[in-house]
């Protein structure tokens, strides 16, 4: 049988667990209680018994048998609540105010019993109460009985007892109601988030949990699906759009390739062209595109990403001084005045091996457009802000401010270069690189017009402050 | 040399036996992981050429397992994964070099013969000599004819790699990764320029090149 929905979630199973816990707890104390009170009832009827006992036996001793037949006859008289029998040495009824002893087999000095005796109530029914007795033998050999009706004591004590069963069945009654709304309230606000779950699973990756700003546990954890889902969204978004953009970017080279190779098989089919060569420059085509498609590659995924991989704290000087090191002598043989300038003890995080090929490629780019007898700078230095910045600063041409957002955009040359050998992707995979670092690129006017030469480039990489 | 390609691609494995046959190679094929294990247990081979993704037991866990059992062949890697971790990760299960597909031949024949010479020279040298030239790894220094040569500390381990290499085409690609070690591709020719430098020191004013271009592939250094 399954039970209804309710009772299977997890807060109304704690109810019950708690319940279950909170009720052992509350019948040890009502046992307690009773134990107080009914065992206080009984001690105190037996102290006074005792003492009623006492009272006799000593007049007993001061004054004798008679004496103490007397003052029983006067004690029933009385309303003292007490019953009497006094006996002689064969047991047998003296006076008091029961017919016998409810005490069998009497041995020993005195004994302690419980019994019932009989009486009637108001409405004239016979009831039987509850008593207690103590029998003492006399030092003349005969017995006496003084025992009390504890039917008062003992209604007192089942009005408690009642009282306590009576409260025991509200509170485990209250316990659950507490946990069927506790259940159905969180229940409430779970249904949401399973709503989004399952909407989720169906491929609706759109779906998002409500957040009502209650700021309790279920909000905050409605919070962090919804950004979870957030991140998931962009990430799909982020390898579609790769996908998308690799299949893009590669379509033209392939197609020129394509284009060259049939060209040159009809030229040798003609006779006309040479085999061999067409052959080299097919190869060198070939790896034109390979070369493209790693860039390509290399940008989608860190775009993808997010992130750059197996980020490592590192000396941004050290890093650019290496690179400084690997293009110093192709300056040199350009003819451009090569300087670096490198702040000490700087921290930066990153994959040093993005951030290498990043400084690389601003490089290739300043090398390849800074003319003979032109300089180009590569600094490293923290800003005001906390950020780390490589800047390589070239006299070249420089790029026109309205095309600096555009040369960053992937395959985008200007028209001036495009003679120049290269794809178009360095810049790109450049600020790919930053933006995974939570960096940015940064272009910017160089020195100015000196000349034949400028206004020139300034490139910046821009790391965030490391944590 | 023999030479062991385990390659599950039959076409890439066909074009790496003939290239490397006709480079006078005697090449063994295995298609899969398992078959590869079995030819590297059976035989004997001066380098292994393994692809990292195959069907039934993968390059890696092929590497670790012959490395496990003491066989210290060389062994190259071939991989479609080219990030920094996966190459890692390949030379951590006990690779000695990795290619990343697609590659160039020259690149190919490169490293393997690179591969198989380092084996020859195990132990520790604190002098290396190729013809004329000495390089004394210890004292840093370079002479060739008795004649000291200067060289920066790059140029140095540039020609120490060189001279490690001495008589084998030794492409951009492995400089940049051994010498440099950067795993990317500059556009520009900055290795080129590197060695022109190296090659205005060591070679000019004697009367023979030592430091030759291979065309296709990258640089050599003869004798």
């Amino acid at each position: 049988m399954r039970l209804p929905r309710i009772f299977r979630t997890t807060p109304f199973r704690l109810t019950l667990l708690f319940l279950a816990l909170f009720a052992s707890a509350a019948s040890a104390f009502l046992a307690y209680i009773y134990v107080a009170t009914a065992g206080e009832a009984t001690r105190r009827t037996d102290q006074e018994i005792t003492r009623e006992m006492h009272s006799l036996v000593a007049a007993y001793d001061r004054a004798g048998l008679d004496a103490v037949n007397q003052s029983l006859i006067e004690r029933a008289a009385s309303e003292r609540p007490f019953l009497y029998l006094l006996m002689n040495n064969d047991q047998k009824r003296i006076s008091g105010s029961i017919e016998e002893s409810p005490v069998d087999n009497f041995v020993g000095p005195a004994r302690w019993t419980s019994f019932s005796v009989t009486d009637q109530d108001a409405q004239g029914h016979t009831v039987k109460h509850p008593a207690r007795g103590l029998q003492q033998r006399l030092r003349g050999g005969q017995m006496l009985f003084v025992g009390a009706d504890i039917g008062a004591d003992e209604a007192y004590v089942n009005n408690v007892t009642r009282a306590l069963q009576g409260g025991g069945a509200l509170f485990v009654l209250l316990g659950l109601a507490g946990g069927v709304l506790m259940s159905r309230n969180v229940t409430r606000s779970m249904v949401g988030l399973t709503e989004v779950v399952d909407a989720v699973r169906n491929g609706d990756i759109g779906a998002r949990a409500q957040v009502r700003g209650t700021r309790d546990e279920f909000d905050e954890l409605a919070a962090g699906v919804n950004e979870m889902l957030d991140r998931l969204e962009r990430s799909m978004a982020g390898h579609r759009h790769a996908g998308d953009a690799i299949a893009h970017d590669l379509r033209s080279p392939l197609t020129r390739l394509r284009a060259r190779l049939e060209v040159a098989y009809l030229d040798v089919e003609a006779g006309k062209g040479d085999p061999t060569q067409a052959l080299a420059q097919a190869l060198e085509d070939t790896d034109g595109v390979l070369k493209t498609f790693g860039a390509v590659l290399s940008i989608a995924r860190l775009q993808a990403a997010g992130t750059a991989p197996d980020p490592v704290l590192f000396d941004p000087a050290e890093l650019a001084a290496n690179i400084a090191e690997l293009y110093e002598p192709l300056c040199e043989d350009k003819d451009i005045d090569f300087d670096a300038e490198f702040s000490k003890d700087l921290q930066a995080r990153g994959n040093r091996e993005f951030l290498a090929q990043a400084l690389a490629n601003i490089l290739d780019n300043a090398v390849k457009y800074t003319p003979a007898g032109g300089a180009i700078m590569l600094r490293v230095r923290r800003r005001s802000s906390g950020e780390i910045e490589f800047s390589v600063t070239d006299t070249g041409p420089g790029v026109p401010d309205g095309d600096r957002e555009r040369v960053v955009e992937r395959f985008v040359r200007l028209e001036n270069s495009r003679n120049e050998p290269g794809a178009g992707l360095g810049l790109s995979l450049v600020a790919a690189v930053a933006e995974a670092h939570g960096g940015r690129l940064e272009l910017a006017e160089g020195p100015g017009k000196v000349g034949e030469m400028g206004p020139g480039l300034r490139v910046a990489l821009v790391l965030p402050r490391p944590a | 040399m023999r030479i062991l390609i385990v390659e599950d691609d039959l076409e890439a494995a066909d074009a790496m036996e003939r290239g490397l046959s006709e480079a006078g190679n005697a090449c063994t094929r295995a298609a899969d992981g398992e078959e590869g294990l079995t030819a590297a247990r059976d035989g004997e081979f001066d380098v292994m050429i393994v692809d990292r993704m195959m069907p039934k037991m993968n390059g890696v866990q092929l590497i670790e397992t012959i490395r496990r059992e003491g066989d210290q062949t060389p062994v190259l890697f071939l991989s479609a994964l080219g990030e920094v971790g996966d190459r890692v990760a390949g030379l951590q299960a006990g690779g000695d070099d990795y290619l990343v597909k697609p590659y160039a031949f020259a690149e190919l024949i490169a490293r393997v013969e690179a591969l198989a010479r380092r084996r020859e020279t195990g132990s520790v040298q604190t002098l290396l000599r190729v013809g004329e030239l000495e390089m004394d790894l210890i004292g840093r220094t370079v002479h060739r004819q008795g004649k000291e040569i200067d060289l920066q500390p790059r140029e140095f381990q540039l020609l120490e790699f060189m001279m490690r290499h001495a008589g084998q085409s030794v492409t951009r690609t492995m400089l940049l990764e051994k010498v440099w070690e950067y795993h990317f591709d500059p556009q520009t020719n900055v290795i080129d320029v590197h060695i022109s430098r190296l090659r205005s020191k060591i070679d000019k004013g004697f009367d023979r090149p030592m430091l030759q271009t291979v065309r296709g592939a990258g640089y050599r250094l003869d004798a």
